[in-house]
């Protein structure tokens, strides 16, 4: 069964925890709910009394009556019934309700955890994780976690059942009650050896499910690929794939889950034979009245299905338990990026110097090997180079999404690390190659960074951005629904919308990862305008693909490889003839006005 | 049959007319299972019945006085034997349960798979993805355990709710019939108004569940935007509302389960039907045996009612599920990918006749024509949000038409095969997307063919993709993170190329496609796609000049309206809104163009 497993691995997160370490976890996420537990654990306690107290009194009855068949105690008898099964059934209600207050509380709780613990990781985190892995950790897992705790009140009042019924059965009959709590072992002994195979069954189950979930994340977003290529069949035939492994994976989880209350029954079976040979046997020795035997056999069942559920209880609490472990990995995962101090940047300048600065994703592919740069406040530089040549990752060093593993990164004279990170991100705007929309309006992904601005500072942000009159072409201005990933507006009108929602955020520093995507020149030249409206008056870092913003730029730097070739403005590039010369000829040259009219003519 | 765009080779047809058909037809493609499993779980309820009995009987015995230990022992061994016999069958009815209620999870996947595949891009425009993953996983696992355990402590309940009144019935004396009886009507009377209450919100919990995951899948989706703006809060809170309501939910579902009425009933029957029973025993219509059997039978309904509660709820759960997977299911989706029609090679004669599309408000195209000869290449350019890339997307039918007709070599795009139509038609976006698998395969991605490495390598070339793929420590064999994060937008437009020279189109859409091509690259890349054009008909939506000289013909586009069509040159002459677009960038780089640079 070997393939059945075949890439279901660990993430690269996933730790191990020991049994004692995941449920002193849990217990942490218990006890601010220590009020309502406490409530439920008096309501069980009491339930379980009550629900005691019923077999007694109606074998009490039984006895009473045959000795003197009298009305009155009948109806006393009955009375007594009744209102004891009321109020059990008033703390059942009880116990019910506060847990799922409890429940409801403690999911909420540990859903946030985990979604607080996903959102602070950085960039690197998510470069190899599929995001509909991730979502199955906190939708899904933190699901598993609750059952935990309701696995875990049920267990309190089965334990407490079966302790009470023990005693009462020992009290009836010592020596029969002795016999049947013997077979309290046995019955311990075939749920630890289900226990370890119902832990290993489940974790399986839920990786596989989380494949499952990422695939369907991917395939379904990217649906319009495979129409475009007629690749239907090839997307459903990997998706059978990892169907089928789901089944088998699941399928042996469930074996293992369905096994259980089978044998268990039939386990409960023999310690009622032997009580009924017993108790027979004593019974018509008179050792015992009818009522006690009757008593007795009814205690049994009391005794065995709590006793059953107590046992189930370790192979069904390892599914919370490796649910747990995925949501506690993901939690307990440490972020690369940490920050050593808390300095707040809400003054921030906009200086930046690298200083030997080393920088790679993975370890074996060096991005910047030595890098050394300085920005001066208020200064714009456009970064131009290959693919690969670093560009990206120097915008990405100083938005701190990445950790660097060398040299030092210095904002205003200060280590980058000792600022308060959301602080020193609010001074920095960004607009990527291809922007990203939240579903929504227009006007909330414009407020995005600033949720509270008003109508009118949001209207004065896309005046600022080409005089706004793209906002007219949107059929419902600001509230015009931009659909999931923004997918209803076009490119060009997602750059837009990017650019205002920089320019209300109006920050300290901003970098532009120029889109690359050719939009009409007209709506280019709109783009054009907000990001000079933007460059104006604070640092700026672009990686440029236009030429009119190269010839913006205060100082235009020419990477490599991670370093720097030549520096300096556009005329001055063009006139020393080196690798930026090289670069305008093949590139920005056709951007030209010269190079259009040779074109043409 | 629903219109759909994506059929699989074999395919098992379900009723999906109510959710209770749809869901019986998916348990009965396992009829033997079904059959055998109910099978065993009877032999389970008839043994289960005789322990009981057994026991009363034993107790009949003793009562007599004539218990000697062999006839005890007898009894111990009967009820041992039963016990056993019933664990077994119990363990067989449960395996072929969970074997049905597995293989109905896959199928159900499977079928909604399948049918999301087959939903055109209209309809996933406006589907969330977190809500569809929501239902592809958590709502088809909600269907598994609505089929075990809940079905089958449905079918227990029942048997166990039935089996011991009439027990008491043929065992005992009718007489004892009133009070188990009265307690089985009242009982479903309060399931009924208990199903009535849980209904709502089961329905309403699953939707919120669907919610939840699709705030989360954004959230997580648009991570770095999220962080640039330092926005972890907010995105924080917006999860915390979702996540909020679905814990009230969660809680009032608790709420209404805990005020189940049954229970209390139960024990209401066991008090009156001890009187009764006591009763007629003074009056000496009972032996005491007959008592403590009736009790027993009695107690026996303690499990059932307990049960229901579950059981119930799991089911509620389930329906409500099964109804969100059956709304996809039963969307209409406009568009059909007509297996019956034409298939023939395409020569690439495009002709749109009076072409109208809306879509959300936006993106509308209105009362377009033209006509693109075969192997003719036609530029469109307009400003954005002017509907280009929507009306190459009439081309292959990833749009409908809402007004007008598509005709390909003379016939309606309606009434080609989609098969035949789509394989013959490549597009490369602005954006590319490239699944999580390796280069290699994300270049096979568009044939249906084997491909061997030594092609692959050959387009790579062309596509001047081949030496930074070799520049990676696993070469093609580079598994690409989702949505190609470790690649760059340059480096992914390559491999679309590439993805496009081996599919070997009639019909080639590029939509930008060479813009995010930068430095050396551009102009081998240029040459190449050049060689990819000549030969078959192109949609160039561009508005690099250098790529426009290349068209047969120009499409203006203004607010979703055809403007002007024409060369490059008639249009410079005569259209304003052509000659708009061109002359802002003349007059920016005159403006800034160093003077040395424009003398030349």
């Amino acid at each position: 069964m070997g393939f059945v497993m075949d890439g279901l691995d660990a993430d690269a997160y996933d730790r191990e925890y020991s049994d004692r370490a995941l449920l002193r976890r849990i217990i942490t996420y218990f006890r601010p709910q220590a009020r309502p537990m406490l409530l439920v654990a008096i309501a069980i306690f009491a339930g379980a009394l009550t629900d005691t107290a019923v077999p007694i009194l109606i074998s009490r009855g039984i006895d009473l009556v045959v000795a003197n068949p009298a009305t009155q105690i009948m109806v006393l008898l009955v009375i007594a019934i009744l209102v004891l099964s009321s109020v059990s059934w008033g703390l059942n209600f009880l116990r019910q309700w506060l847990s799922a207050v409890a429940i409801g509380n403690v999911t909420l709780q540990i859903r946030e955890d985990a979604f607080n613990a996903t959102m602070g990781h950085d960039l690197s985190f998510f470069d190899d994780q599929p995001t509909g892995k991730l979502v199955s950790r906190v939708s899904s897992d933190t699901d598993g976690f609750a059952e935990t705790v309701s696995l875990t009140m049920n267990l309190i009042s089965q334990v407490m059942l079966v302790v009470l019924m023990g005693c009462v059965l020992l009290v009836i009959n010592w020596q029969l009650g002795l016999i049947t709590i013997a077979m309290a072992p046995f019955v311990a002994a075939i749920s630890l050896v289900f226990r370890r195979i119902a832990r290993e069954t489940s974790l399986h189950s839920r990786r596989i499910m989380a494949q499952v979930n990422a695939h369907i994340e991917e395939s379904i977003s990217g649906i319009a690929v495979a129409k475009v290529f007629r690749q239907e069949k090839a997307v459903h035939d990997d998706f059978v794939r990892i169907n089928r492994q789901a089944y088998r994976v699941n399928f042996r989880q469930g074996i293992v889950l369905n096994t259980f209350f089978p044998v268990f029954n039939a386990t409960a079976g023999i310690g009622t034979a032997i009580v009924v040979y017993f108790g027979g046997l004593n019974t018509a020795s008179g050792a015992m009245s009818v009522g006690d035997w009757y008593l007795f056999i009814q205690a049994l069942m009391f005794f065995w299905f709590p006793l059953t559920q107590i046992a189930s209880f370790w192979s069904q609490f390892q599914n919370g338990l490796s649910a747990s472990e995925r949501v506690f990995g993901l939690i307990d995962a440490e972020p690369r990026v940490v920050q050593t101090g808390d300095a707040p940047a809400d003054d921030l300048q906009g200086g930046f110097e690298f200083r030997d600065v080393r920088f790679s994703y993975q370890p074996t592919e060096t991005v910047l090997p030595d890098f050394s740069l300085t920005i001066p406040p208020g200064e714009s530089v456009a970064l131009v180079g290959h693919t690969g040549s670093g560009k990206t990752s120097i915008v990405r060093l100083v938005a701190r999404f990445y950790e660097f593993q060398e040299g030092q990164l210095l904002v205003d004279g200060r280590d980058i690390r000792a600022f308060n990170l959301p602080s020193y991100r609010r001074q920095i705007g960004i607009v990527p190659q291809s922007p990203f929309l939240f579903s929504g309006t227009v006007g909330e992904n414009i407020r995005y960074g600033r949720p509270d601005a008003k109508e009118a500072d949001v209207l004065r942000a896309v005046e600022h951005i080409a005089g706004g009159n793209w906002l007219a072409d949107l059929p419902n201005g600001l509230d015009t629904d931009v659909g999931e990933r923004g997918g209803r507006l076009s490119m060009g009108q997602r750059q837009l919308v990017a650019l205002a929602r920089v320019m209300l955020h109006d920050p300290a520093v901003f970098i532009l990862d120029e889109a690359t995507a050719s939009v009409d020149p007209f709506t280019e030249i709109q783009i054009q305008d907000g990001v000079e409206a933007i460059m104006r008056d604070r640092t700026s870092i672009v990686i440029a693909h236009r030429l009119y913003t190269v010839q913006r730029a205060d100082r235009i730097l020419v990477l490599d490889s991670g370093r720097i070739l030549e520096e300096g403005t556009h005329e001055m590039l063009l006139a020393a003839g080196g690798h930026y010369a090289e670069l305008y000829d093949t590139y920005f040259r056709h951007q030209s006005l010269e190079y259009v009219e040779s074109v043409i003519h | 049959m629903n219109n759909r765009e994506f059929t699989p080779e074999s395919e098992y047809t379900y009723d999906r007319s109510s959710v209770w058909r749809w869901l019986v037809s998916h348990a009965m493609r396992y009829p033997m299972h079904v059959v055998v499993g109910t099978l065993f779980r009877a032999g389970v309820v008839v043994a289960a019945v005789q322990v009981p009995k057994l026991m009363g009987d034993a107790f009949d015995a003793v009562a007599q006085a004539n218990a000697e230990a062999s006839v005890l022992l007898g009894f111990g061994l009967a009820i041992l034997g039963i016990s056993v016999l019933r664990g077994a069958l119990q363990l067989l009815a449960n395996y072929t349960a969970e074997i049905v209620a597995l293989r109905m999870e896959r199928d159900v996947r499977d079928e909604l798979y399948v049918n999301l595949l087959g939903k055109s891009q209209t309809y996933h425009g406006q589907q969330r993805v977190g809500d569809i993953m929501a239902r592809a996983t958590n709502d088809v696992k909600q269907l598994n355990y609505m089929v075990n355990p809940g079905l089958l402590l449905l079918s227990e309940w029942l048997v166990n709710m039935v089996a011991p009144i009439a027990a008491i019935g043929i065992f005992l004396s009718v007489d004892l019939l009133p009070i188990p009886v009265l307690f089985l009507i009242l009982f479903l009377i309060a399931l009924r108004g208990y199903l009535r209450r849980l209904t709502p919100v089961a329905g309403a919990l699953r939707a919120q569940f669907g919610a939840l995951n699709a705030t989360l899948t954004e959230s997580i989706a648009g991570i770095e935007v999220v962080k640039s703006n330092a926005q972890e809060e907010q995105e924080h809170n917006r999860f915390r509302v979702k996540a909020e309501d679905y814990r009230d939910l969660f809680v009032k579902q608790g709420k209404i389960q805990a005020l189940y009425l049954p229970l209390l009933m139960f024990s209401f029957c066991l008090a009156l039907g001890l009187a009764h029973s006591l009763y007629l025993y003074t009056n000496g219509a009972l032996t005491i045996g007959q008592v403590i059997t009736f009790m027993g039978f009695l107690a026996m309904l303690r499990f059932p009612t307990f049960v229901s509660i579950f059981a119930f709820s799991l089911v509620k759960l389930g329906t409500a599920g099964a109804e969100r997977i059956l709304a996809i299911l039963n969307a209409e989706t406009e568009i059909d990918e007509n297996r019956a029609g034409i298939e023939q090679r395409i020569e690439g004669e495009v002709v749109f006749d009076n072409v109208s599309f809306a879509y959300h408000g936006a993106n509308t195209l209105k009362n377009i024509s033209f006509q693109a000869k075969p192997g003719e290449t036609i530029a469109i350019v307009g400003q954005t949000g002017s509907g280009k890339s929507t009306l190459t997307r009439l081309i292959n039918r990833i749009y409908e038409v809402s007004d007008g007709r598509v005709l390909i070599d003379g016939v309606d795009v309606r009434v080609w095969s989609m098969e035949s139509l789509r394989s013959q038609i490549a597009t490369i976006d602005q954006d590319v997307f490239l699944f999580s698998r390796t280069l290699a395969e994300n270049i096979a991605f568009g044939v249906r063919r084997p491909v061997n490495r030594e092609e692959i390598e050959a387009v790579a070339k062309q596509a001047q993709a081949h030496d930074f793929i070799m520049s990676f420590k696993d070469g093609y064999d580079t598994v690409v993170g989702e949505r190609g994060v470790t690649l760059s937008g340059g480096q992914r437009q390559r491999i679309a190329i590439a993805r496009a020279f081996l599919a070997d189109p009639r019909i080639l859409v590029l939509d930008d496609s060479t813009s995010a091509i930068d430095s050396a690259t551009e102009d081998q890349i240029q040459r190449a796609l050049r060689n990819i054009l000549h030969g078959r008909t192109t949609f160039l939506i561009t508005h690099r000049l250098s790529q426009i000289r290349w068209a047969d013909r120009i499409l203006v586009l203004r607010g979703g309206e055809l403007e002007d069509q024409g060369t490059h040159d008639e249009l410079m002459a005569r259209s304003p809104a052509y000659r708009n677009i061109f002359a802002h960038r003349d007059e920016r780089y005159t403006a800034a163009l160093p003077a040395t640079l424009v003398g030349e």
